[in-house]
């Protein structure tokens, strides 16, 4: 058990980026002490397939076909036929016109030189013949010194030099050529290359997460992503993914959440306003019946209590909606004043009834903020209905817009007895805290002034 | 003849007292408790009205079907759903939506409106103040002298308007948009141009105007 954990830990730890870049890492340290040797082995094995080619090249072959050759010549030669070596060395003159040509003969006299050449000695003893030779290894001109006879025995020698630019390529194969640097630098570049390819496709994994995050489906959530390795990103996915289906299941109970609380509501506030529709149904045809005026009295205070228990309803309901964000707003740029205007305008005749005078003093101007129409409505409606309800006593509405701590606010006056008089009981408070909702959702403030003579809200825009 | 009316509701108080009600007030009511064979019910009826919570089929199927069997027979849905979603819902097909519990003169001030609205009360011309208003055949009279009242096309559009609208206040943004159909631009006298036209001939006294009621700092009305 503990040794497949070891294996399948060792397995993926050969799957994260960490492990490929580790590989990198090592890669780049042991870049140099490898590729030079490979560099090195890659030349010689580049060389030996080269080297026909460079021979072909060679206007007078190899050196050492050259030396081949040379010692060719002195082995028919002997010392003794001194015309004979001065034949030979002539007609090698005309084949090789680069070439320095002498011969020394038994006695160490210097004999032809094609060309005369200034500094040659003309007398040579077995010192100096060794000495010569040992100097002119590896050195340009490029020298051969071969003994005359067919064993090449006999004391007297001759002398071929030509300048190694001859013999040789001018660029010799070999370290510090720059055909080497540029193999060396095609390694540095393969490198970086690997590196970049790295780095690239986990810069291109990240983005195409960013991407998938940013992006939104249908259902408003961001789609998963399709897994294609098990490294660290791929995990990272992984979780992203269980994330995605996670609020996917969250988003649903919370719609079969919300649908349920609509239906409970729905079912509530028909369960209620059915009881109520039938009183006041009764409380109807009981108006129309011959009663004492204390009877009226009774059917008008009834009447008064039914609607206001179904206005207590409705905001109660409503507030619960729209604490639970159940009432997205949705704000657009608005003429305030009109849609104050509009619901000032459906209140009007209740005003009209209960005897309320009402003084509007609203400027033709627009005033524009960004609000929500029905929840605008909402608050005006819910204003003017305490005003109808509990300040009908000062026969006075007015709305207008002032001046209010330095800000243009609508202003909504009555003459009733002031907020502290009518207690929450009377169902002030549930319709002022809807109010105080909306406004707040739609960044208006607001403010209340209230005393015995009356009540002023304003509403700051 | 009084007109006949289809109602649909499950609860037996509410229904029996709303069904007594709108026979008092003179229309031929069909009272049934579920909407299994409404569409057949509802053949001949001028107007139908909905409960929303019925055993069985349940009000907005039903609402749409009687829409599609008779697109013309105007539809009141009455509920005690009140819910913004409800009534969007109820008014994706009906004409109207009314909550309960409702004062029983609202209901039939609706039903008078829907009818009129849907050309089923139109035969019957409109009495307003001295005014008789024949609105199928676009006429206005003077109900004193007898005289016909000539309005232009645009104020008989904007009369009309507010006769559809009895009773209510409307703003000069809600006339200006209803009657010309594009949005009003704020500082435009034109309606009020109109409407001093329109008063000069059909108020008695246009500087004292009785018939359209100007509502001071909202709009205007026009009462019975």
């Amino acid at each position: 058990m503990k040794k497949v954990k070891q294996r399948s830990r060792a397995m993926r730890f050969r799957q994260t980026l960490l492990s490929r870049y580790l590989l990198i890492i090592l890669f780049a340290f042991l870049f140099i002490p490898i590729v030079f040797p490979i560099a090195s082995i890659l030349y010689v094995v580049i060389q030996e397939n080269t080297k026909a080619s460079d021979e072909n090249f060679l206007k007078y072959g190899s050196s050492n076909e050259l030396a081949a050759m040379w010692h060719e010549q002195a082995s028919q030669l002997q010392e003794n036929d001194a015309a004979l070596i001065d034949r030979t060395l002539q007609q090698l003159k005309q084949t090789y016109p680069e070439a320095s040509l002498f011969w020394v003969d038994s006695a160490g006299q210097t004999r032809l030189q094609l060309p005369p050449q200034k500094q040659l000695q003309l007398q040579w003893n077995a010192a100096d013949a060794i000495q010569f030779m040992k100097a002119s290894i590896n050195q340009d001109p490029f020298t051969v010194v071969s003994f005359f006879g067919p064993d090449h025995s006999e004391t007297g020698f001759m002398v071929l030099q030509l300048p190694r630019s001859i013999i040789q390529m001018e660029r010799p194969l070999g370290t510090g050529t720059p055909l080497y640097i540029a193999f060396l630098i095609m390694m540095f570049a393969f490198f970086f290359l690997v590196s970049l390819l790295f780095f690239r496709s986990i810069r291109k994994r990240l983005l195409s997460m960013q991407a998938a995050m940013s992006l939104h489906g249908d259902n408003g959530l961001p789609q998963p992503i399709i897994l294609k390795k098990h490294d660290e990103i791929g995990q990272l996915e992984m979780a992203f993914n269980d994330m995605v289906v996670q609020l996917q299941e969250s988003k649903e109970r919370e719609y079969e959440e919300e649908q349920l609380r609509k239906q409970l509501i729905s079912s509530l506030s028909h369960d209620l306003r059915t009881p109520l529709t039938v009183m006041s149904g009764h409380l109807y045809s009981l108006k129309k019946e011959t009663l004492s005026p204390s009877g009226q009295a009774s059917v008008k205070q009834l009447g008064q209590k039914i609607a206001s228990i179904d206005s207590l309803i409705e905001n109660l309901l409503s507030y619960t909606l729209m604490t639970s964000g159940r009432y997205p707003l949705s704000l657009t740029e608005q003429d305030v004043l009109r849609i104050l205007r509009e619901s000032a305008a459906s209140w009007y005749p209740l005003w009209e009834q209960a005897g309320i005078a009402a003084e509007i003093e609203l400027p033709d101007e627009p005033m524009l903020h960004a609000v929500d129409k029905a929840a605008l409505r909402r608050v005006f409606d819910n204003l003017f209905q305490n005003v109808t309800r509990h300040a009908a006593s000062g026969a006075f509405i007015g709305l207008s817009v002032e001046l209010f701590q330095q800000r243009t606010a609508i202003v909504i006056r009555d003459h009733g007895r002031g907020l502290e008089a009518e207690s929450a009981s009377k169902g002030y408070g549930i319709g002022l805290a809807i109010v105080d909702y909306l406004l707040k959702e739609m960044k208006l403030d607001w403010h209340t002034e209230s005393s015995s003579e009356g009540t002023s809200i304003f509403i700051i825009v | 003849m009084n007109i006949p009316l289809l109602y649909i509701e499950d609860d037996q108080e509410i229904g029996s007292f709303v069904c007594q009600h709108l026979k008092d007030q003179g229309y031929d009511v069909r009272w049934q408790k579920s909407g299994e064979g409404a569409v057949e019910a509802a053949a001949g009826c001028k107007l139908v009205i909905l409960d929303v919570m019925l055993p069985g089929l349940d009000g907005f199927t039903v609402g749409q079907r009687l829409k599609k069997s008779a697109p013309d027979t105007p539809i009141l849905m009455l509920s005690a759903r009140t819910s913004i979603d409800d009534k969007l819902q109820g008014l994706q097909f009906a004409d109207d939506y009314l909550t309960k519990p409702f004062h029983p003169d609202e209901l039939t001030a609706r039903v008078e409106v829907l009818l009129r609205r849907s050309g089923s009360r139109s035969a019957e011309p409109l009495v307003v103040k001295h005014l008789l208003v024949h609105e199928e055949q676009n006429r206005v009279e003077n109900r004193d002298t007898g005289e016909e009242i000539t309005l232009t096309g645009k104020q008989f559009h904007i009369f009309s308007y507010m006769l559809r609208h009895m009773g209510q206040i409307l703003t000069k943004e809600q006339i200006y948009e209803a009657v010309w159909g594009e949005a009003f631009i704020e500082g435009d006298k034109t309606l009020m141009v109109h409407i001093r036209y329109l008063r000069e001939k059909i108020e008695r006294n246009p500087a004292a105007p009785e018939v359209i009621e100007t509502v001071r700092g909202i709009g205007y009305r026009v009462r019975q």
